[in-house]
């Protein structure tokens, strides 16, 4: 197995099932015995996890319902990405997505993106600092505790830019004229489109592809990769639609994004026992790991399946990851503070989500909350319409003074007035020995109404694990060669996030690396 | 698109109403019968309009020999309608299929007497659509909903007879359930109109997706938004919802 360097889940209790897939080790050793047997007749590669584990050999099929050039597993960010890549080369390019809707993780993510520049040099013209390609990724790197690839994270660093500005001009996205400096950043480089939901994007990278002629099959659920041994490429994919099974032959080539497992819970406990079943979750039903399984089954590597992450500012009931739930999230450069019920403050608020999740945790007393004020909002990229309908479903509570907002949030107003003070202070003097935030010059003391409190609280939100891949999204098998014509890209691949994924680098991550996958399918001959 | 059949004037439709009440239940007991229109209409004069000129025969070709049966609605006079199953395929009051229908199992449906091919129908699909006419005569869905208003398989299913996993588009539904606008106004929540199922943050989903003609509807935001106050109509237990005003442009 990877190497788990870091225990992030010490504090955390609860049992966990056993889990169904098979460690790396037992991959291995089946890979070997039955890669020796396929090579030698017609059978497909067979060895999967769970269920299908004791299926038989299973014979690829004498003849393909369907060919196609790009076929794309997942219609977020990086299948859609991939696929207004694929076929603006040329080729004939389909996304087969399972949920009966578009999008994914990636339609209710919560649009932020990181990017050091854009079109129109936001950040610049705000007069925000300083930022880079090189500080971009030494920021990603360091929030992952080096555990990304140095050569995949500055893909991600490097494309991010040009990724925003396509999406801008050939896809329509249109982004608020604001930049945050989220949690783990050290500039202000987290942009948000105008939806202020991923659907921004996704919509904006769906027009490319669709102009471009790529189709989206809705309700098409991949339930195998053929590959007829450990030294063929990939040859293609059985499917389950409403008609039935189909099997399709890939002509071109196969790219998997289809997201990360974190609503696959015995999946999850299995790779990190400390994401007990208890942990809500902000994902959509679909998020579940078995493509990766599937991968895994033909000799694709995967690698640091146990680091997964938790998003810090879910809607503490259910888990969503609604529009208010962004606030805590981006307000934080702005000055925005995090309490606990007591009213005190308990982490550095510029901290990566694995730390303020956990020190969440550590208080053991559900739920805490941001504190803001008006002027925050518009500058960390919120509205006055989102506010507004916020406070109507009782996700933001408005009061004039720190004591009223207070007593509205069932805190003691003394220590939440205390802790406040003290926190202006600390901007005024730009240093805070409580918590050791890097004060900027952008943070905004709280000492004008009207002040907003909101409920948060950890949910299992992105894994960073997944399948290996290389500078040109090429799927690495478990002898270190690319697996030819298989392709991975976004949440389903590992490698570039690290320990810890630093907040809006998920979108560039898929965009980028969905275009190089795409591309680079279109190639293959 | 807005050729449905909820606008054609049919000659059956005299037809539909006398053919409700008991003859139709005592044609389903007398099996050796079955296949003649006869066995529980002795004529067919009270059956049709009065100005009909008079009609022999004992099966459907004494209608279609001048009603072609015609999905374009072109036919003159005027075409022969689906229609005509409503009355004849309520559970327990099922006239066989061969009665007015010609068919070869995996090849080809037809209609006695007519070059109509309404599409290729396999044992087991003939299994599902008498299934599915079952429904859509009597069930607590969409598809009977429809069926009273009526509205028959090729107001949603253009064309040929469904095969099995086939959907309806959209633009079939808007075509009588008005523009995408009109309908999210229909059903925007007054305490957050942000909660429109027909408005979401989704963007543009298949009707499909939550409304189902043959089987029972169901809300696909609560998947998700589990304390969600959100009622559909034909849903289940503590989703449904009676279609009250729900009419159709």
């Amino acid at each position: 197995m990877e190497k788990d360097g870091k225990n992030k889940t010490s504090g955390t209790t609860g049992a966990t099932k056993e889990g169904v897939v098979m460690n790396r080790r037992d991959l291995l050793k089946t890979s070997l015995g039955i890669g020796a047997v396929a090579a030698a007749g017609a059978f497909g590669l067979h060895l999967t996890g769970s269920k299908v584990e004791a299926a038989p050999l299973r014979q690829l099929p004498k003849k393909w319902d369907e060919e196609i050039d790009v076929v794309i597993v997942g219609s977020g960010f990086a299948g859609l990405a991939a696929a207004a890549e694929a076929s603006a080369a040329g080729a004939k390019t389909v996304i087969l997505e399972k949920m009966p809707t578009y999008g994914g993780n990636s339609i209710i993510n919560g649009g932020v993106y990181a990017s050091w520049d854009d079109e129109y040099h936001l950040r610049q013209k705000l007069n925000l600092g300083n930022d880079s390609v090189d500080q971009h990724k030494a920021d990603t790197l360091k929030g992952g505790d080096f555990y990304g690839f140095p050569e995949l994270v500055e893909i991600l660093a490097k494309g991010a830019t040009p990724a925003l500005n396509w999406m801008i001009k050939d896809g329509g996205l249109k982004i608020r004229q604001t930049v945050t400096r989220a949690g783990g950043h050290s500039a202000y480089r987290t942009h948000t489109c105008i939806e202020g939901v991923g659907r921004g994007y996704t919509e904006a990278i769906k027009k490319i592809a669709e102009g471009k002629g790529a189709k989206v099959r809705l309700g098409t659920e991949v339930t195998w990769i053929w590959r007829k041994d450990v030294n063929s490429p990939v040859a293609g994919v059985e499917i389950k639609t409403p008609k039935g099974k189909k099997n399709i032959k890939i002509k071109k080539a196969l790219i998997l994004a289809s997201g990360g497992f974190s609503r696959d819970i015995k999946m999850r406990a299995a790779f990190n026992p400390g994401i007990v079943p208890e942990f809500n979750c902000t994902n959509h039903p679909g998020a579940t790991g078995e493509m990766l399984r599937f991968a895994q089954s033909i000799g694709a590597d995967s690698l640091q399946l146990a680091f997964i992450q938790l998003y810090p500012f879910a809607e503490p009931e259910t888990g969503i990851l609604d529009t208010p739930a962004v606030y805590p999230f981006n307000g934080v450069g702005y000055g925005l503070v995090y309490v606990s019920k007591k009213g005190k403050r308990f982490v550095n608020e510029l901290e990566r989500r694995d730390v303020c999740s956990f020190a969440q945790i550590k208080l053991g007393d559900k739920p805490t909350y941001s504190i803001f004020n008006e002027e925050m909002v518009t500058k960390m990229g919120g509205t006055k319409e989102e506010v507004e309908k916020g406070i109507k479903k009782g996700r933001f509570i408005k009061a004039e003074t720190i004591a009223e907002l207070a007593g509205k949030l069932k805190i003691p107003a003394d220590a939440l007035e205390d802790t406040i003070k003290k926190h202006n202070q600390y901007i005024k003097d730009g240093k805070d020995p409580e918590c050791n935030k890097p004060m900027t010059k952008s943070m905004i003391p709280l000492d004008k109404g009207p002040f907003y409190g909101i409920a948060q609280w950890p949910a299992v939100h992105h894994t960073m694990g997944g399948l290996r891949i290389d500078k040109d999204a090429r799927v690495i098998d478990i002898w270190g060669e690319p697996i030819p014509r298989l392709y991975a890209a976004g949440e389903v691949t590992g490698g570039v996030h690290g320990s810890n994924r630093l907040g809006s680098n998920a979108i560039p991550d898929c965009v980028v690396f969905g275009r190089i996958a795409g591309a680079n399918a279109a190639k293959e001959k | 698109m807005t050729r449905t059949f909820v606008n054609t004037i049919v000659v059956t439709l005299f037809f539909l109403l006398v053919l409700s009440g008991g003859d139709a239940r005592a044609a389903a007991k007398g099996s050796a019968s079955k296949q003649s229109c006869a066995a529980c209409h002795s004529e067919f004069s009270s059956l049709l309009p009065k100005a009909h000129p008079p009609v022999t025969g004992k099966d459907v070709t004494a209608c279609t020999k001048c009603h072609a049966p015609d999905a374009k609605v072109t036919a003159k006079p005027k075409p022969y309608s689906a229609r005509l199953h409503l009355s004849h395929t309520q559970p327990g009051a099922e006239v066989d299929c061969l009665a007015c229908h010609t068919w070869k199992p995996g090849k080809s449906l037809g209609v006695k007497g007519t070059k109509a091919n309404l599409g290729v129908l396999s044992k087991e699909g003939m299994e599902e659509t008498k299934k599915i006419f079952a429904s859509w005569s009597s069930s607590r869905y969409l598809d009977a909903h429809h069926g009273k208003k009526n509205v028959t398989c090729s107001g949603c299913h253009e064309g040929k007879v469904p095969e099995q996993g086939d959907s309806v588009e959209n633009a079939r539904c808007l075509a009588c359930h008005g523009d995408e606008e009109k309908l999210a106004k229909k059903t925007e929540p007054k305490d957050f109109p942000d909660r429109n199922p027909h408005k979401s943050h989704l963007g543009t989903v298949n009707c499909t997706v939550c409304h189902s003609a043959h089987k029972a509807s169901k809300t696909y935001c609560l998947d998700c938004h589990t304390k969600f106050n959100m009622k559909i109509p034909f849903g289940e237990g503590p989703q449904a919802k009676p279609a009250a005003g729900a009419k159709a442009k």
